[in-house]
């Protein structure tokens, strides 16, 4: 599957992803700056976090508890379309993904 | 000129904390990485364990907690599980347990509400320098570095400022408890069966406890709500409340954590600007340098040598099988010079980027709660110190922390020229 990170400059970033690989593996594979993901993926850290382009917020669904409550940790400002890109995984559906990058 | 040459001549004892003593074995390390990347260690004071030294190996394993679990001790030695279940902070669990305890603390450790402490270390930065550096001549770990980190703490947990030198030395007696020079109960050297049930093995532990739970009633009585004790002290999500052997061990934990890590990437910050003298410099200049300098002086120090985990299930790596149950030990110190890794593991580079150091145990659930606190401070000290100076140079022998779980320089004679 295709996803394409917008940058805070308005740069983008476009990739393939291998399905089953989550978007914060994905976008440290491919250098898109300001996804760190300090935790490996565990819902320690909150340095993946993305906002999903609207349009999609439906097929990558809601975030579940712990993510819920550790996008109160992010440094960015939460919005409804928030989420920690370590909990979204890559699937046949979702090819074609727009992830915004916050401004920091 | 790199800041000190490791010693050790490749065939270190990792179990012996006096090695350490002498700084961390780097040639061990090194031989390792290249040629036993998956090391067995037998071992006199308790069960053999396996040493991880590569980079790679280490951000791999790590991430795997349902192999490489935390639930039965993060450190060397041995515990029943009496002692475990006696002693244990979300530090010893695995998620999603873990996350239980982490989601209370986790905001106020998050980067946007440390940052609003910049002013407060800022203020705190020209106490200790001006203080410090009215002399020539002095010890820089303990007039600079041994200074911030705690009462930085204290103000975060909402501590009284008179309690913080009582807590600076109960926190050294935790964790330097195999230095005699922080404890009179040296964790190899004694029994310490009396202390078995307290954090660390150490009777501080017990003196914290009770300062815990007095300080909580204490501020309980007068309504005081400030600081993050208060905030982990409320039912979680599910209704859960943090018992209270749970919550006397997170605020040892803090204490020990918020006590000396970042004392000692400041000793060996400035150790740095001392053998590398290009350092000030560079700093003076600021800009783009306060970016990555923080990570860089924290990947060098790597105040956190090792955690420990504990395999859950057999697991092969480089020809080698680890058993279920088998202790294994991932050396961020090691991995933090795999020259893999970095370009040039053995310079400080305060311009390192990308830097995928791993001291905050980074790529693994358990990555340091305070790593946000830790770079902020280690900014604003560098920040304001190479303001105030013209040189920095060593004025006689530095000496290393006696832990092979700690690495860090307890004595910094330096010298320096003010501006």
């Amino acid at each position: 599957m295709k996803v394409t990170w917008n940058l805070p400059d308005g740069a983008q970033i476009t990739a393939d992803v291998q399905t089953g690989t989550n978007m914060m593996e994905a976008a440290v594979a491919n250098n898109v700056p300001g996804v760190i993901g300090e935790c490996g993926g565990n819902l320690s850290c909150a340095t993946c976090h993305v906002y999903v382009d609207a349009g999609w917020t439906d097929r990558t669904g809601d975030a579940e508890d712990f993510e819920d409550a550790m996008l109160d940790v992010a440094e960015a400002e939460r919005r409804p379309e928030s989420r920690l890109s370590c909990q979204i995984e890559a699937s046949d559906d979702l090819d074609g993904l727009v992830l915004i990058v916050p401004q920091p | 000129m790199t800041v000190w040459t490791p010693t050790d001549d490749g065939f270190a004892d990792l179990t012996s904390h006096d090695t350490f003593a002498r700084g961390a074995p780097h040639n061990t390390f090194a031989r390792l990485r290249r040629d036993d990347p998956v090391h067995w260690t037998e071992w006199d004071g308790g069960e053999g364990f396996w040493s991880i030294t590569r980079h790679a190996d280490i951000t791999e394993m790590n991430r795997n907690f349902a192999v490489f679990s935390s639930a039965r001790g993060i450190r060397m030695e041995d515990q029943t599980y009496e002692e475990y279940l006696a002693r244990r902070t979300f530090q010893e669990t695995d998620p999603p347990e873990h996350m239980m305890t982490r989601i209370k603390v986790a905001k106020a450790f998050s980067k946007p509400v440390i940052a609003k402490f910049e002013e407060d270390i800022r203020t705190l930065c020209d106490e200790i320098l001006d203080t410090a550096l009215q002399h020539g001549e002095f010890d820089a770990t303990k007039l600079i570095a041994r200074q911030l980190p705690m009462r930085m703490l204290g103000r975060i947990l909402g501590l009284p400022d008179e309690d913080l030198p009582w807590l600076v030395e109960k926190g050294d007696a935790l964790i330097a408890n195999t230095d005699p020079d922080f404890t009179d109960h040296v964790l190899d050297r004694m029994t310490t069966d009396e202390f078995r049930m307290m954090p660390f093995n150490s009777p501080a532990g017990a003196e914290l406890y009770t300062y815990a739970k007095d300080l909580m009633a204490r501020k309980e009585a007068a309504g005081d709500t400030s600081g993050v004790l208060h905030l982990i002290l409320q039912p979680g999500k599910d209704g859960s409340v943090i018992t209270e052997e749970e919550f006397r061990n997170f605020f040892c934990l803090l204490v020990a954590a918020g006590n000396d890590t970042t004392r000692y990437s400041i000793a060996a910050g400035i150790q740095a600007m001392c053998h590398q003298p290009e350092l000030l410099g560079q700093m003076q200049e600021g800009g783009a340098i306060w970016d990555t300098a923080p990570d860089e002086i924290i990947r060098w120090t790597t105040p956190a040598t090792y955690f420990r985990r504990t395999v859950t299930r057999d697991f092969e790596a480089h020809g080698k099988t680890m058993r279920e149950g088998d202790k294994v030990l991932f050396w961020f110190a090691s991995a933090n010079r795999d020259e893999e890794a970095f370009d040039d593991p053995f310079r400080v580079n305060l311009f390192r980027s990308p830097n995928k150091h791993l001291s905050f145990g980074q790529s693994g659930p358990h990555v340091c709660l305070g790593m946000w606190l830790a770079r902020l401070e280690v900014r604003v000290l560098f920040q304001e110190l190479c303001k105030r100076i013209k040189s920095v140079e060593p004025a006689g022998e530095h000496k290393f922390l006696r832990s092979n779980f700690v690495g860090g320089i307890k004595e910094l004679p330096v010298r320096v020229k003010l501006q």
